[in-house]
């Protein structure tokens, strides 16, 4: 079977710099996939890329059996594809609920079905009575939540977490640990999770992808990642590599 | 506490102008179309300003589209004027999208710019294009209508009636542009309007194509705008360019709007009851003496943009009205 997202080869420059060169990595349906790397590795322009906010200068991208290097986000959300964002975007001046509503209504034109389900989906990451509340005025891990919810109420087939866990206090990150196991085993959506956190990554994703300067340099199970010798290299600096 | 305001001031729009014309007068009922017309606009433009985010300073075009399309179908194939809204408004809103549509790339300041330059664009036209009168303008006849149903239809009022009937027809305008956009902002389109306004790459990521909604929500506010512009040619009885092209059907609209409360459906009627009425006290008080017909009135709402600016950026509805007057508990905004 074909995998569900499948990226060629794909290179994006940004005037002389090459924030990707020919990354090319698949992900199967079903996954939890961790994509890592140091600051500036590419992770967050290969998730341009996927989601269209970005085109590669060279390369392919495939989702769901679909040709979408050139195209635009919004297409590419239809097709099944939901993201968050490394720093939050909630609808600020829109309440809670709301901001969800606006996710559902790419699948219903009905308000109300919508409402239904959004309501159901703050429920299910936890936001029970925030629901009136402008999502400007929420906190940081109830924001980046939202976004979850908003996402999720898209329907996608594969969720796109940027950094879903930075900036939160240990407790909060658990929890969000827990939130993205239930995403996966409750929605069954298949899930790439872009993060700093070892502890985090590790111990949840199946798979584990790691970017260097632009280039993918291990792509494996996170325990063999972790031996790997270019990985600590990219990590930890060259004295511990040669250890 | 809103529904008993909205009986209220219905019976109130309603009422007032029956004593004032059993009496005589009908100054007051032509300032009470002048702030429906500046209302109507208003409500209009909050979809593309105000929910959509979109700084349009160019929706004056559209009134003009409007007053052009209708004075010309009457004028030369003798459709009635509200036949000719009907058109006016389909004109102005395919026009809009057609103009739109590239405009979208440009956001913030560069969009508000690119619209400024389609009105100025549309300046010359107007001034020069023998089709549709070019400086002279168009002259919309009077006919003879039997009784008020007549006129009604015809949109044409006269003589001591004249004020009365246009203030109603502008009254009607007004309410069918408010119900029309009570339901837009409950649409889908209202959700995805401000979608765009509080973050345009959020709401691409969750399916909104942003260039698409602000076409539609532009096309929208072209559409109240033109029939605001037919409304009033008929009530000029002329189609000059320098008059439906004349930059105030955007500024005094925009303006009642920030007064009001950007963004608030009922925001644009409150700025222009407070708004045009000053400017009419201005320019009759003010009479004949040195200080008449310089714009003393201009600076008045210069000030008073400035106080809103200063202390309520969102507006005078935004007050805690509920809170002072409201016996229940005050409803989400």
């Amino acid at each position: 079977m074909a995998p569900l997202l499948q990226v060629e080869s794909s290179t994006k420059r940004f005037g002389g710099l090459l924030a990707n060169r020919e990354v090319s990595l698949a992900i199967e349906a079903g996954e939890i996939v961790g994509l890592i790397g140091p600051n500036g590795a590419g992770k967050t322009t290969l998730f341009n890329c996927i989601t269209g906010y970005m085109h590669p200068d060279e390369g392919r991208i495939v989702f769901d059996g679909a040709d979408v290097t050139r195209t635009r986000p919004e297409r590419i959300c239809r097709l099944g594809v939901a993201r968050t964002w490394q720093v939050v975007r909630a609808f600020g001046r829109m309440t809670a609920l709301e901001n969800v509503v606006c996710g559902a209504l790419q699948r219903t034109n009905r308000i109300a079905e919508a409402r239904a389900r959004a309501g159901a989906l703050l429920e299910f990451t936890e936001l029970r009575g925030r629901g009136d509340m402008p999502a400007a005025t929420l906190t940081l891990a109830d924001k980046k939540r939202l976004e979850i919810a908003r996402a999720l109420a898209t329907r996608p087939k594969l969720l796109l977490l940027d950094e879903a866990m930075s900036g939160l206090t240990p407790i909060e990150t658990a929890a969000a640990v827990k939130l993205v196991r239930r995403i996966h085993e409750e929605l069954q959506v298949t899930i790439c999770v872009v993060e700093h956190v070892m502890e985090v990554v590790m111990p949840l994703s199946h798979r584990v992808i790691v970017l260097d300067y632009g280039v993918k340099i291990a792509d494996g199970a996170p325990q063999a990642v972790v031996r790997d010798s270019q990985v600590i290299r990219a990590y930890l600096g060259d004295r511990r590599a040669a250890r | 506490m809103a529904r008993l305001a909205l009986v209220l001031g219905t019976l109130a729009a309603i009422l007032y102008p029956i004593p004032l014309q059993i009496q005589g007068t009908t100054y007051y009922q032509t300032v009470g179309f002048l702030v429906l017309i500046t209302a109507m606009l208003g409500v209009g433009w909050n979809v593309i300003g105000g929910w959509a985010g979109q700084f349009d300073f160019g929706p004056q075009v559209f009134f003009g589209v409007g007053a052009y399309t209708a004075a010309l179908l009457y004028v030369k194939l003798g459709v009635e004027a509200w036949l000719g809204l009907l058109a006016g408004v389909a004109a102005a809103a395919v026009i809009c999208a057609v103009l739109t549509y590239p405009l979208t790339r440009l956001r913030g300041h560069y969009f508000a710019i690119s619209t400024v330059a389609i009105w100025m664009i549309a300046q010359p036209i107007g001034a020069t294009w023998e089709y549709i009168g070019a400086a002279q303008g168009l002259f919309i006849p009077m006919k003879a209508h039997a009784g008020i149903v007549g006129s009604a239809v015809a949109l044409q009022f006269s003589g001591p009636t004249k004020a009365l009937g246009y203030y109603y027809s502008a009254l009607v305008l007004f309410a069918l542009t408010v119900a029309l956009m009570a339901w837009v902002e409950r649409s889908k389109l209202g959700f995805y309007f401000r979608a765009i306004r509080d973050d345009q790459e959020a709401a691409e990521s969750i399916g909104i194509d942003s260039r698409l909604y602000k076409v539609l929500a532009r096309s929208i506010t072209a559409g109240v705008f033109a029939a605001g512009g037919v409304l009033y040619a008929f009530w000029a009885l002329s189609v000059f360019p320098e008059q439906v092209l004349e930059l105030n059907w955007s500024t005094l609209p925009i303006m009642a709007t920030v007064v009001g409360g950007i963004g608030r459906l009922w925001g644009p009627l409150l700025g222009a009851v407070i708004l045009i009425p000053i400017s009419q006290i201005m320019s009759t008080t003010l009479g004949t003496g040195p200080l008449a017909g310089r714009g003393i009135d201009l600076i008045v709402y210069g000030l008073i943009i400035v106080v809103i600016a200063a202390f309520r950026p969102t507006g005078l509805l935004s007050l805690p009205w509920a809170r002072w007057f409201g016996r229940r508990r005050p409803a989400a905004a």
